[in-house]
């Protein structure tokens, strides 16, 4: 009786383990992550301080169009806006970001707690984002966004400039099968309010396939014609 | 009784011997992941000075009749100075049309720019300061038919860990010249395999291309790395077709005697 039961609480352990090791951890967003149709992006009205003119708007949104024709890396927040999946991998280090479109890999770092220093660092259209966990959610703060490279739109208008603070809180829903990542850009020069909008990705199958990244060429004149010409 | 007794312990010890095997594979593939993570900048072993010195001392490829068939001349797209002539001084030239690289994610072979290995439990994620990225799968996948791969210059890679290592397999890339002499098409493989010395601070990648087609022997040779400072960070290159300044001509100075 006693081996019994030694061998029932062995068994009962061994198991309990194996199936400890398979729960989904909270703080570990490592997957593919895909936006959804339409319902996948709460993005409410920025609240722009006066300064911000339509003129303004106008020469953010050339400067804009300049880099898309052009193919340049967009950098944030166009990369999360991706609508191909994205790869997130994340280690005790880092959180990595790598998009199938023409936008530079991100770069999250968990084991900084500063900055660096803006004497040393070029601004680039990323920024220098880093990192911690509050309970189950990630915290990325970034700064040192170039405004004069990629794609400054932010969704619901305005625009980043290199004052630009931006903190976004990762998190796990619906065990694990959702992301949501709430997104706060502050710059006195642009933002009357903190200006806050949420994404949720959904977590794709474990056996997805990363495709090609689309292809951007500059030089090809029948895009170039497409996008210059007046519908 | 005494059978089923002895039944349940044999079970309970064969589970257990199992969950133990299981366990230390995790270890050496943990050991593996932890030490190969991070960011790491090829190194001029041979002291060339110069990217074709890097290879010139590589072993050539041995080819068959088949595989020396196929070597065409490589000519990089965006060079508009095929002829690679000496340039007089004085005379300006235009050495390239400006184009930016518009989303690749790079080759299978590292240059000089710095690389990051990212290592999860079912994917290591490898980067460099561009788009992109080598996806490399470790969750026991096998690589899809190669009637469902569109050769690319990444490939499918798949990969497992072998005593701390990475051993890397990839098919499907595009066609094209291979370091030192060598050829590949979608159906060669590569083998790479990642080691990273007891120190920590350097790294071997040895390449290894297979194909009974085109390799009258495997095509191997090594690239060496030295890792990253621990305080340092992913730079994001930056290149803008649209920019004049790319396509700018170069005009060859006097050359002192």
């Amino acid at each position: 009786m006693k081996a019994r039961i030694f061998v029932a609480v062995t068994l009962i352990g061994a198991l309990t383990g194996v199936a400890a090791a398979q729960t989904p951890n909270a703080r570990d967003i490592s997957g593919y992550w895909e936006l959804t149709y339409m319902d996948s992006q709460h993005v409410p009205r920025a609240q722009l301080v006066p300064r911000v003119t339509r003129a303004v708007l106008e020469a953010e949104a050339q400067k804009d169009f300049k880099a898309v024709r052009w193919c340049n890396i967009l950098g944030m927040p166009a990369i999360m806006a991706s609508p191909r999946p994205l790869d997130i991998r994340q280690t005790e280090k880092t959180v990595v970001i790598a998009a199938e479109i023409n936008a530079a890999t991100r770069y999250i770092y968990l084991n900084r707690a500063a900055h660096i220093s803006k004497d040393i660092f070029d601004p680039t259209t990323n920024g220098d984002s880093i990192a911690k966990w509050e309970g189950d959610t990630l915290v990325v703060d970034t700064v040192g966004f170039d405004p004069n490279k990629g794609v400054n739109a932010i969704p619901g208008g305005g625009f980043r400039t290199a004052n630009t603070h931006l903190v976004e809180r990762y998190r796990l829903l619906n065990n694990g099968s959702l992301l949501s990542v709430r997104f706060t850009w502050t710059d006195p020069g642009v933002f009357r309010t903190p200006h806050t909008y949420e994404f949720r990705y959904a977590r794709l199958p474990r056996d997805y396939e990363a495709r090609l990244p689309l292809n951007c060429d500059p030089f090809d004149e029948t895009r170039t014609a497409f996008l210059t010409a007046r519908p | 009784m005494q059978v089923k007794v002895f039944a349940a312990a044999l079970a309970t010890l064969m589970l257990t011997l199992c969950v133990h095997a299981t366990l230390h594979a995790q270890r050496t593939a943990a050991d593996g992941a932890r030490a190969l993570e991070g960011g790491w900048v090829r190194l001029d072993t041979s002291g060339s000075g110069s990217f074709g010195g890097l290879t010139a001392n590589f072993t050539r490829a041995v080819l068959t009749p088949d595989g020396a068939a196929k070597i065409k001349p490589q000519r990089d797209p965006d060079d508009v100075d095929p002829d690679n002539r000496p340039h007089k001084a004085g005379e300006p030239y235009i050495v390239s049309q400006g184009r930016c690289g518009g989303g690749g994610g790079g080759g299978v072979e590292p240059n000089s720019a710095a690389l990051f290995v990212i290592p999860t439990r079912d994917e290591v994620l490898i980067t460099r300061e561009g788009p992109g990225g080598r996806h490399i799968y470790t969750d026991g996948r096998e690589h899809p038919p190669l009637s469902r791969i569109v050769p690319n210059g990444a490939g499918h890679s798949t990969a497992m860990w072998d005593n701390g290592d990475l051993v890397v397999d990839t098919i499907g890339l595009t066609e094209g010249g291979v370091t030192a002499g060598g050829w590949r098409t979608p159906e060669t493989h590569l083998t790479e395999r990642y080691h990273v010395a007891d120190d920590g601070m350097h790294m071997r990648i040895t390449f290894t291309w297979t194909d009974p087609k085109i390799y009258a022997k495997p095509h191997s040779y090594f690239f060496e790395f030295e890792r990253l400072p621990a305080d340092s960070y992913a730079f994001e290159n930056w290149c803008d077709s649209g920019d004049p300044l790319q396509r700018q001509s170069v005009v060859p100075p006097e050359q002192l005697p």
